[in-house]
């Protein structure tokens, strides 16, 4: 099924991407390509494969609880362009 | 000889016996570099000036004194790191790669940060907010993606051995295009703590070096646990040391069955043909493996993934914490916006916008959980296949190093190039690109394919052929 | 035409913090009370090259808040990747484990409105990161109307266990008492010490409505409740405004609206609705836990607070307000337990525990744990006055003392001049005479048959019991001055 440009503005908007008409034309084209390619899928039979993992069955490493602080958090801060005071300080979040 | 031309092996014997400085050596490197950065173009950032600060400091490791690169989506302590994106603006980060640190502890010492794909998002090198890099060996060509500047730094004998990362064939298909050697190592080998990821199931850190042995040196100092990385390998140890009397004799090398219909540049045919003939000679036995799956489905499956991981991976760049931003938003959302449409480029956007489609909840299953099926199926074929054979041989990438802007409109035909190489990702399996002679005035690198830890093996095996093809020259197009 | 009735359908999603020192994916401290953006790090910054790696304390932790609620424990679990943009977020992602949770299912009992009980179906409980905190710059702190928030990231990062109900709760009362229940039963687990105050547990409800003529409303689901009581207010207005859409025969639509605390309101939200995709998150692998792990775990678990009440009700007699009472605070109902251990009636044991015990807690601000007079010393002071060695009097007087000088019962009592047992016998006859002997006209009135109400021989009764400061029996001294004035 393609894509509209319409519904690929909206994914955009979602991924928070605003695109110019131009943008939106390629990224329209890219993604109906791409769907196409993926719709390849379909000729396999995946009922019983499991999603991928790696062969060691790989397990979670567990960490012990304790605390080591970053020693250099100010660094951190020192990154941002929006830090007043101790804080990072952000636009209006609730749109009218 | 000049001292930039020695390989790392030869640097370190060099400077352990005190035939020469690490001072003498820094200002080889730098001297190189001069010469040819404007030419080439490698550099995002240059950090001479660290470099040097770092041979004052006191160390007997095995690197002591060896000048490298990185490529820029690994992470160095306060200083700048892009991921040649704009997003990233004069980002310094807080903390260094582990990958690096292992180097930093060994005493190499860092020249400077490489030119790479936004994000890692291509394989020309050209998809970079700094600018295109040049391949050293034909200045109108690309040096190949992502790790496109560390390719082109060892192969213009710039630093002896340099670090990439491969998600999809980035170093593999750049070594070749450049004519230098780069291993793209088992995932889970070496830590990808403080490597900007794109996918991150996909992502592995890795060396690139003028020769085999170079490799083994680098792999000795990276592939080291590290518990920042819950993917990273435990309760292993790898030997990167034997060098000597290695052989192949009696080892299975497969072609794989399906890949034989499709064409290839005749440089690279005929490498193939020769490389297979440096086999036999030593004793290896040639085989054919069947894998249908990979060579159907692989490169959808690959994209399917890569681009699912990376829009989840890139949706931290909103501009609150670092990097670029815009401070007069009326909203956070128009900020958020603003930041990301600016920041990114087009290759970027196109895979953030798929990779958000394909995992949106009415498409999931039947893409992105299918592509996750999928890989599973080509993991399976890669284990059975590597209970007929040892290694697998296969080329790097089909075609010779494009010329600079010469790539096509439509991105996924760029991406079925990568059909030789992305598939060892998928089934985070190590693979070596090699070289192989010149053809003409370019380089031809292929690629041999092991199981999973078989790094060593691997590198062997890339021994004992280097010794029939002599290892790379260095490339000289960039000199001024 | 009979009346419509409808039947509200709720489920509730809780969030809560779970106690540990580090938090869930980086060594960052959990304290959220430090000075804002110290504890914090690439990871829990979510720094491009950081990566996660999870803290065992907080599987275990998950692991007991799961048996706490009757769920059982996955031997594979995975964490994911919860997508959308919010400034608290640092990664635009949260990792939670929502699509194969640590547990299975599970349930919690409340009463239904006719008092039987009735099981609260547990969806799962899973793990997941917290969010940093936003400060609104609006003059009442609220979100609307912010030109700017301050986002302080030392909370992104520290664990959260969710909660997922099936929709079986059908009232706010109902609501109230399986988080209540909920809560305690956390507690006992000693996954969390879930301090409301602290905001360490929040509450979603979804809301819908049944109609007796067959309609069903759509879900709507009410965010930003943080205490039991907002929780309770919520649901009841959700539930009056559903109904009063449905009668009128409106439509409710399906939506997401918060709760305003000081309003008491519910209002829809005009932000378009967070779109939440999940991928498997690629850096943390599986997360398997062993079945021996689960049993070391489940070893460590205690009798949970309602079964224990039980037992208290049918072995001990207590009252069932008395049994929740106790068992609402672990450490309260360990003290209790440890005072009928070393003796003391249980029933006896349990209201001096709910009336002494707790005014000088709250009069003094200490916590059981650290309360001056241990169990086995209050259990002996119960025993002294239930075998009349002291009256109640007296033995409260004693419990006075020995918490305000830190000292046992013996001391207490010698201190106080208490005399064990009580002034009988000579002694008691002695202080009779001295009253009468001081009281002539009083006795002269009773011999002349004056005291028809028998108010003067209370008055001298009175007299003795106080001579005796309170250490007589009233009923010997009654007995012994009747005899006396004859």
């Amino acid at each position: 099924m393609k894509l509209t440009s319409e519904q690929v503005n909206d994914i955009a908007i979602e991924s928070r991407l605003l695109l110019t008409e131009q943008e939106l034309d390629g990224a329209t084209r890219y993604i109906n390509n791409f769907l196409d390619i993926l719709d390849s899928f379909k000729e396999l039979d995946l009922t019983d494969v499991e999603p991928f993992s790696f062969a060691e069955a790989l397990e979670c490493p567990l960490r012990e609880d304790k605390v080591c602080a970053f020693p250099d958090t100010e660094a951190i801060l020192h990154e941002s362009e929006h830090v007043d005071g101790s804080y990072f300080k952000v636009p209006r979040i609730m749109e009218e | 000889m000049e001292l930039y031309e020695l390989s790392l092996y030869h640097l370190t014997e060099g400077l352990k016996a005190k035939k020469f400085s690490p001072e003498e050596v820094y200002e080889s490197c730098k001297k190189r570099i001069d010469s040819c950065e404007e030419n080439i173009h490698a550099f995002i950032t240059r950090t001479d000036e660290i470099a040097k600060s770092q041979l004052q400091e006191d160390n007997s490791g095995i690197l002591a004194g060896v000048p490298t690169v990185l490529k820029d989506n690994l992470c160095t302590k306060g200083i700048r790191t892009t991921a040649a994106s704009k997003i990233l603006g004069n980002w310094r980060p807080p903390y260094n790669a582990s990958a690096w640190n292992y180097l930093r502890s060994a005493g190499a010492v860092l020249m400077g940060k490489v030119n790479m794909d936004e994000f890692a998002m291509g394989n020309t090198c050209g998809n970079s907010a700094f600018g295109a890099t040049h391949n050293p060996n034909d200045l109108s060509r690309v040096p190949g993606g992502s790790s496109g500047g560390s390719a082109a730094a060892v192969s213009a004998g710039y630093v002896p051995f340099a670090l990439g990362s491969d998600t999809g064939g980035s170093i593999r298909q750049p070594a070749a295009y450049c004519g230098v050697y780069g291993l793209k190592p088992t995932y889970g080998m070496v830590s990808r703590y403080g490597l900007i990821s794109y996918g991150s199931s996909l992502d592995q850190i890795g060396p690139f070096a003028r020769t085999v042995r170079d490799l083994q040196i680098v792999m000795s100092v990276i592939a080291h646990y590290d518990p920042m990385d819950s993917s990273c390998f435990r309760e292993k140890n790898y030997d990167f040391t034997h060098h000597e009397n290695v052989s192949i004799k009696g080892k299975k090398v497969a072609l794989v069955k399906e890949f034989q219909d499709f064409t290839l540049d005749p440089a690279i045919e005929r490498a193939m043909k020769k490389t297979q003939e440096i086999l036999q000679e030593e004793g290896a036995e040639l085989v054919e493996v069947s894998l249908p799956v990979v060579s159907k489905y692989a490169v959808a499956c690959y994209y399917a993934l890569a681009m699912s991981e990376a829009h989840t991976n890139l949706e931290r760049y909103d501009g609150v914490r670092l990097g670029y931003t815009v401070k007069d938003a009326a909203g956070i959302k128009e900020m958020f916006e603003r930041v990301r449409s600016y920041g990114f480029g087009p290759e970027v956007k196109s895979r953030i916008i798929a990779g958000t489609c394909l995992t949106e909840p009415e498409r999931c299953e039947q893409y992105y959980v299918a592509a996750t099926k999928v890989r599973t199926l080509i993991a399976q074929e890669f284990t059975k296949a590597f209970t007929q054979t040892d290694f697998i041989l296969q080329p790097a990438s089909p075609e010779m190093p494009p010329l600079i802007g010469s790539q096509d409109d439509d991105a996924m035909k760029g991406y079925q190039a990568d059909l030789y190489t992305l598939p060892v990702n998928l089934a985070g399996l190590p693979g070596l690109s090699f070289f192989t002679g010149y053809y003409g005035d370019l380089p031809v690198g292929l690629q041999l394919i092991g199981p999973r830890w078989s790094d060593p093996a691997i590198l062997e095996a890339g021994l004992v052929i280097e010794r029939h093809t002599g290892t790379p020259e260095i490339a000289n197009e960039g000199v001024k | 035409m009979s009346e419509l009735t409808f039947t509200p359908v709720i489920g509730i999603e809780i969030h809560i913090r779970l106690k540990s020192d580090s938090k869930i994916f980086c060594s960052c401290s959990t304290n959220t009370d430090a000075p804002a953006n110290t504890n914090i790090c690439p990871v829990c910054m979510g720094l491009p090259g950081s990566l996660p790696h999870l803290n065992h304390r907080v599987v275990e932790q998950g692991m007991l808040a799961g048996m706490a609620l009757n769920c059982g424990i996955r031997p594979k679990s995975l964490f994911f990747r919860k997508s959308y943009f919010y400034p608290d977020l640092p990664k635009g992602h949260q990792i939670s484990q929502c699509d194969l949770p640590i547990t299975t299912s599970g349930y919690i009992e409340v009463h239904d409105s006719e008092g039987n009980l009735k099981k609260i179906r547990v969806h799962h409980l899973h793990l997941e990161e917290d969010v940093g905190s936003l400060h609104h710059s609006a003059s009442d702190g609220r979100l609307e109307g912010a030109d700017t928030s301050y986002v302080d990231y030392n909370r992104s990062g520290t664990p959260l266990a969710e909660i997922v109900s099936e929709p079986d709760v059908a009232s706010a009362a109902e609501a109230v008492e399986y988080v209540t229940t909920l809560r305690r039963r956390v507690i006992y687990s000693g996954a969390s010490d879930v301090e409301l105050e602290k905001g360490m547990m929040r509450f979603d409800a979804n809301v819908s409505m049944k109609c007796s003529d067959g309609r069903w409303g759509r879900k709507v689901e009410v965010k930003n409740m943080n205490s039991f009581k907002a929780l309770e207010r919520a649901i009841e207005y959700e539930i009056k405004r559903q109904k009063k859409i449905m009668l009128s025969g409106g439509e409710v639509i399906q939506e997401t609206r918060h709760w305003n605390d000081s309003k008491g309101v519910t209002t829809g939200s005009r932000l378009k609705e967070f779109y939440r995709k999940f991928i498997v998150e690629p850096d943390l692998p599986p997360l398997y836990i062993s079945q021996e792990w689960v049993n070391r775990v489940r070893a460590r678990m205690p009798e949970m607070p309602d079964v224990r009440a039980n037992r208290y009700v049918s072995e001990m007699n207590l009252p069932r307000e008395v049994a929740d009472f106790i068992t609402d605070d672990k450490n309260l109902a360990d003290y209790f337990e440890s005072c009928v251990k070393a003796g003391a009636n249980p029933v006896r044991a349990a209201h001096w525990v709910r009336t002494e015990v707790l005014r000088v807690m709250n009069e003094k601000q200490l916590k059981i744990q650290n309360f001056m007079i241990t169990p086995e010393v209050l259990a002996g002071l119960v025993n002294r006055v239930d075998e009349g060695k002291l009256s109640t009097t007296q033995g409260k007087e004693v419990f006075d003392y020995m918490c305000a000088n830190n000292c046992g019962v013996d001391e207490a009592v010698k201190n106080l001049g208490i005399t064990e047992g009580g002034v009988a016998g000579s002694a008691l006859d002695e202080i009779i005479k001295s009253v009468l002997a001081a009281n002539p006209d009083v006795l002269n009135e009773i011999k002349s048959g004056l005291d028809k109400k028998g108010k003067k021989l209370k008055f001298l009764q009175g007299l003795v019991m106080k001579e005796s400061k309170g250490q007589a029996k009233p009923q010997e001294v009654a007995e012994a001055i009747a005899n006396a004035v004859k």
